[in-house]
């Protein structure tokens, strides 16, 4: 039984940092529709503006994601008026395309700027555990938790109560009514785009003490944070982040009882199943 | 383009095709092995992405399947030739199984799903002993001797001529209007009475079929298979953008962009090494950004733009002018 | 105007084929970009060092040489692809490469076909050298001789009666799982646990509760460059206090990996395999060492080592065959017999491998020492490794 809830825990720690990379990705598609094959490139990139911040002026990750978040909302807001915004009414073929491009263009401008070797920035309290009577808990993935946590509960509450996250869930609901309700379409979907992006980076940041930094590190969360927002269902925030930790779980769990190599494979499975049951999600919409 | 005029080109095209058997350059042969490959991958691709418009990315589950079906079937001793068309049917009826799950999804679901499913296979591949697991297995040679780049760009060439054909059919029959109907608006195909789950699937078994083939070939001509070479997910991004680059829904598209794709990767990697990426990716944005169409389809629109009398361009440019009014604000 | 570009064509045309004629070129096959594109960079860089060195003391037969570099996007098919540009098209008399198992695996039956001479730098995975074919040269050991050489020091040290394995899920870590699954079979030692991880993901802790739930003697991990930190780190945490934690080197005998910026303090005690370290005693290592820091900024994995001393015994043997026909070459490369160098002595056996020796070190305040061949130990191994609870 320890065993169980010990690896529910571990579960749920890292459970919080994919939701929030599934937020952001939910963010965006929601929003725009857009399957952005470029996320985990995004997500890589905060985890270098992370780890220079570190290594240059020894500034804590822990510190140093808010300005990668920041830089990260800057860069895909450029992105987003560059080459997302002109091809808003293309098919969807050609800004899965688009983001591809983009996806390919990051990873190797990062390996042209960075070396392809990889780093790692260590940080004491990653050393460091906490004990709770039988369980473990990791000091690091604690306060990563916390973080995250603060974000999501931040996102949530921006676009259920602020007027900005109205509109944005306005469009969401309905691309060609909104600009009747007088909003400005375009510059609601930069703003979402460049907030999905801008959580690719904090999350980015958050787990820089816990991965290896390379500029392909963000390929699989592209991925993972994808079967995240399928799970949650597309669009929904707080699906997202449920999502994102129910996912956290499974992977736990199914590298403790089945091992560890499989727990990409319960990524798919699950996304899978939900895929084939319930496409619209746990809290998605009757929307397939 | 009509009755033998079609042939007769066919013909020229694929004689010309031939010309480079005169080689002996065997790294000119292989890129062209590849081309030509990818040309027919492009083609078969566009039967469900193209025609049929479900963007799928996960075609390299049947490239894979195709390649390690021919590599466990013959270490099992199937004949080789045998293993080949068994590993491509075996992969067809997975294809179907995969259809029939992934067709009730739509858009960009449906894109997600045969992301999953390629993965799937890809992490069991990598995973279990009869696989090889990461370390891999040796495919067979089909052809063996001096004349193994010819023979087997002369096999890729024969496949691409395959697609083509399944392509160039397709888009004649009623089959292929069927496809294009549920491509436009698939709510309103099945509201009219078109089977869409029915000729969704069939196009996809098609696609598989051809898909797997030419995985089998592209194993047995390296000899050597591991997941990470031929069950990647960028191998059905490739196939994908070859297609969409060159003209998804197009006859000759799949075909430009395999040619220039292709190419123009071999053609990077050698002059600008680490940067080749970069600039495929770049050239992907641009395209994006100024051939929607893709190459061959920006060509059609362009010369049908040319045709159109003067008055109807004018009303037609208003039109357009006016949807992009009211999204604009 | 026509002219003019006519003229400049020419004066460049011309140009390129004078430096052809003057310059010797060495194919080279590595993986500069895809998922082992970080140990490509490794290889590069020791090309590059070599390539200064033999170009000083005027190049080889006369002229200078030339790296003809092919990137095989770290997958097999582009590897096969690479021998056929570099032979077929390019024309290069030898060849060196690739970085990983699989891609050199996939490319000895076309470098055979081709007859060219292949010297393999880093591929540990012994299925790569079963050919036998007379073109195929390796110069470093295999996973093979890891794990004999491993088994061989806890024999003579402590004889553990139960070892756990954990390795990665990559062709690297699969082959040196079954190569020690063979010895430790053959030794009786009994294995407990058999766990596999996924190289990219951060969290070992499950697997390592599954092998102190196995209460191995030792532990022997087949890691790559950062595993090895998370590993120790989150072996400290699971609290598992095997007597020996040893491995099959790489991750776990990197140069960071017992610094700070690796696992630090946490790196204490572990025991490597080692085919290659600065401190080894053998002339060159050091300066390589100095040299490598000075121009990269960092310290150099034994890869990198590998690839400088391939490039250095290939211009040897060219210079040795006094001629570029493949075949003169492949004879000279079997002829080798360097009684040393900065990777230690070089002799190919019948088989065209390098008998190199490998080392056992162990991470002892914070560096590598050489505890094993006793004939080369500069320190003593301590065992056993102190639990967790009682390090400082």
């Amino acid at each position: 039984m320890t065993t169980f809830l010990q690896a529910c825990l571990d579960g749920l720690l890292i459970g919080a940092l994919y939701a929030l990379i599934g937020m952001g990705l939910a963010l965006i598609f929601g929003v725009m529709r857009i399957v952005n094959f470029a996320h985990g490139a995004f997500l890589m990139l905060g985890m270098y503006a992370s780890f220079l911040m570190f290594d240059r002026y020894q500034i804590n990750p822990y510190y140093g994601f808010l300005p990668a978040g920041i830089l990260l909302f800057i860069f895909g807001y450029l992105v987003y008026k560059l080459l997302i915004q002109p091809i808003r009414n293309r098919s969807e073929f050609m800004q899965i395309l688009m983001t591809i491009g983009i996806d390919l263009i990051l990873i190797d401008l990062a390996q042209l700027t960075f070396g392809a070797d990889y780093h790692q920035a260590n940080i004491d309290l990653v050393n460091r555990s906490l004990h709770a009577g039988p369980f473990t808990i990791n000091a690091a993935s604690l306060l990563s938790f916390g973080l995250a946590a603060v974000f999501i509960v931040g996102l949530q509450q921006f676009v259920m109560r602020s007027r900005p996250g109205q509109a944005l869930r306005a469009t969401a609901q309905n691309r060609d009514v909104a600009p009747l309700m007088g909003i400005n379409v375009i510059r609601i979907q930069g703003l979402s785009f460049a907030l999905g992006i801008a959580f690719a980076g904090i999350a980015g940041g958050l787990l820089l003490p816990a991965l290896y930094l390379f500029p392909s590190v963000g390929e699989d969360y592209t991925l993972k944070a994808f079967v995240i927002v399928v799970l949650g269902g597309m669009g929904s925030i707080e699906g997202a982040a449920i999502g994102g930790l129910v996912l956290g779980v499974a992977e736990s769990l199914t590298s403790t009882y089945i091992g560890n190599q499989w727990a990409l494979a319960i990524d798919f499975v699950l996304f899978l199943l939900v895929l084939s049951l319930k496409p619209s999600g746990i809290f998605g919409r009757q929307r397939a | 383009m009509s009755g033998w005029r079609f042939w007769v080109l066919l013909g020229v095209a694929c004689a010309v095709c031939c010309l480079p058997l005169l080689s002996n350059n065997n790294y000119l042969l292989q890129v062209l092995f590849r081309i030509a490959l990818f040309g027919g991958l492009g083609l078969a691709w566009n039967l469900v992405g193209g025609y049929a418009g479900q963007l799928s990315l996960g075609h390299v589950a049947f490239f894979g399947m195709g390649a390690y079906g021919l590599a466990i079937f013959t270490a099992h001793h199937v004949p080789m030739w045998i293993s080949l068309l068994l590993a491509a049917l075996v992969s067809t009826l997975i294809g179907g199984v995969i259809g029939k799950i992934v067709f009730r999804l739509r858009g960009p679901y449906f894109t997600l799903a045969t992301i999953a499913f390629a993965e799937v296979l890809r992490l069991g591949a990598a995973n279990l002993q009869i696989t090889g697991g990461a370390i891999g297995l040796s495919t067979p040679s089909l052809f063996t001797g001096e004349a193994f780049w010819k023979l087997f760009y002369l096999s890729a060439i024969v496949l691409a001529v395959l697609s083509f054909l399944a392509n160039y059919w397709t888009s004649r029959s009623r089959f292929g209007y069927y496809l294009m109907a549920i491509r436009e608006d698939e709510d309103t195909a099945s509201a009219v009475g078109i089977d869409t789950a029915n000729y969704k699937l069939r196009s996809l078994l098609i696609s598989a079929y051809l898909t797997a083939l030419a995985g089998a070939f592209y194993g047995s001509a390296f000899q050597f298979i591991v997941p990470d070479s031929v069950l990647t997910i960028d191998i059905s991004v490739q196939i994908a953008i070859i297609a969409m680059l060159g003209g998804a829904g197009t006859l000759f598209g799949p075909i430009v962009g395999a040619l220039l794709l292709v190419s123009a990767s071999e053609l990077f990697k050698n002059e600008f090494g680490e940067r080749h990426l970069l600039i495929y990716g770049t050239l992907i944005v641009l395209v994006v950004l100024f051939l929607p169409e893709g190459i061959v389809g920006s060509l059609q629109q362009h010369v049908r733009r040319r045709r159109k009398p003067p008055a109807s361009s004018a009303a037609s440019a208003l039109g357009r002018a006016e949807v992009q009014g009211v999204a604009e604000q | 105007m026509r002219s003019k570009i006519l003229a400049a064509f020419a004066i460049l045309a011309s140009a390129t084929l004078c430096a052809g004629q003057n310059t010797i070129r060495i194919g080279i096959i590595t993986s500069v970009t895809g998922s082992q594109a970080a140990f490509g960079e490794a290889h590069k860089n020791g090309y590059a060092i070599a390539l200064d060195q033999i170009n000083a003391k005027g190049g080889v037969l006369g002229k200078k040489i030339e790296l003809d570099i092919y990137d095989d996007q770290s997958k097999p098919d582009q590897a096969v692809q690479g021998v056929s540009k570099l032979v077929d098209q390019d024309h290069v008399p030898v060849l060196i490469g690739a970085y990983s198992s699989e891609n050199t695996k996939a490319i000895i039956n076309p470098v055979i076909q081709h007859q060219v001479p292949l010297l393999i730098p880093t591929a540990t995975a012994d299925n790569v050298m079963d050919s036998k074919s007379p073109w195929i040269f390796r110069i470093c050991a295999g996973a093979n001789d890891y794990a004999k050489k491993t088994i061989e020091f806890l024999q003579h040290n402590g004889s553990p009666k139960t070892m756990a394995i954990v390795y990665e899920k990559t062709n690297f870590g699969q082959a040196n799982m079954q190569a020690m699954k063979d010895e430790a079979t053959k030794a009786g030692i009994k294995l407990v646990a058999v766990e596999q991880y996924e190289a990219k993901s951060p969290d070992y802790r499950a697997v390592l509760r599954r092998v102190k739930a196995a209460n191995p003697d030792v532990i022997y991990f087949c890691s790559y460059l950062l595993d090895a930190t998370t590993l120790m780190r989150q072996s400290r945490e699971v609290d598992i206090n095997p007597r020996y934690y040893t491995s099959s080197g790489t991750g776990f005998a990197a140069a960071e990996f017992p610094t700070p910026k690796g696992a630090g303090k946490d790196a204490e005690y572990t025991f490597s395999v080692s085919q290659w370290l600065a401190d080894a005693p053998w002339p060159g290592s050091k300066e390589f060492d100095a040299e490598y820091v000075k121009r990269f900024g960092s310290h150099p994995a034994y890869h990198a080592m590998q690839a400088y001393e391939s490039l250095l015994v290939v211009a040897q043997a060219i210079n040795a065959a006094k001629s570029l026909e493949p075949a003169k070459i492949r004879d000279a490369i079997r002829s080798t017999n360097l009684k040393t160098s900065a990777f230690g002595p070089v002799k190919f056996d019948a088989n065209g491998q390098n008998q190199h020796v490998v080392l056992i070190t162990q991470v002892q305040g914070g560096n590598y020492h050489l505890v094993y061949p006793p004939e080369v130990a500069d320190s003593k191994p301590i065992i056993p490794a102190p639990k967790w609870s009682e390090r400082k």
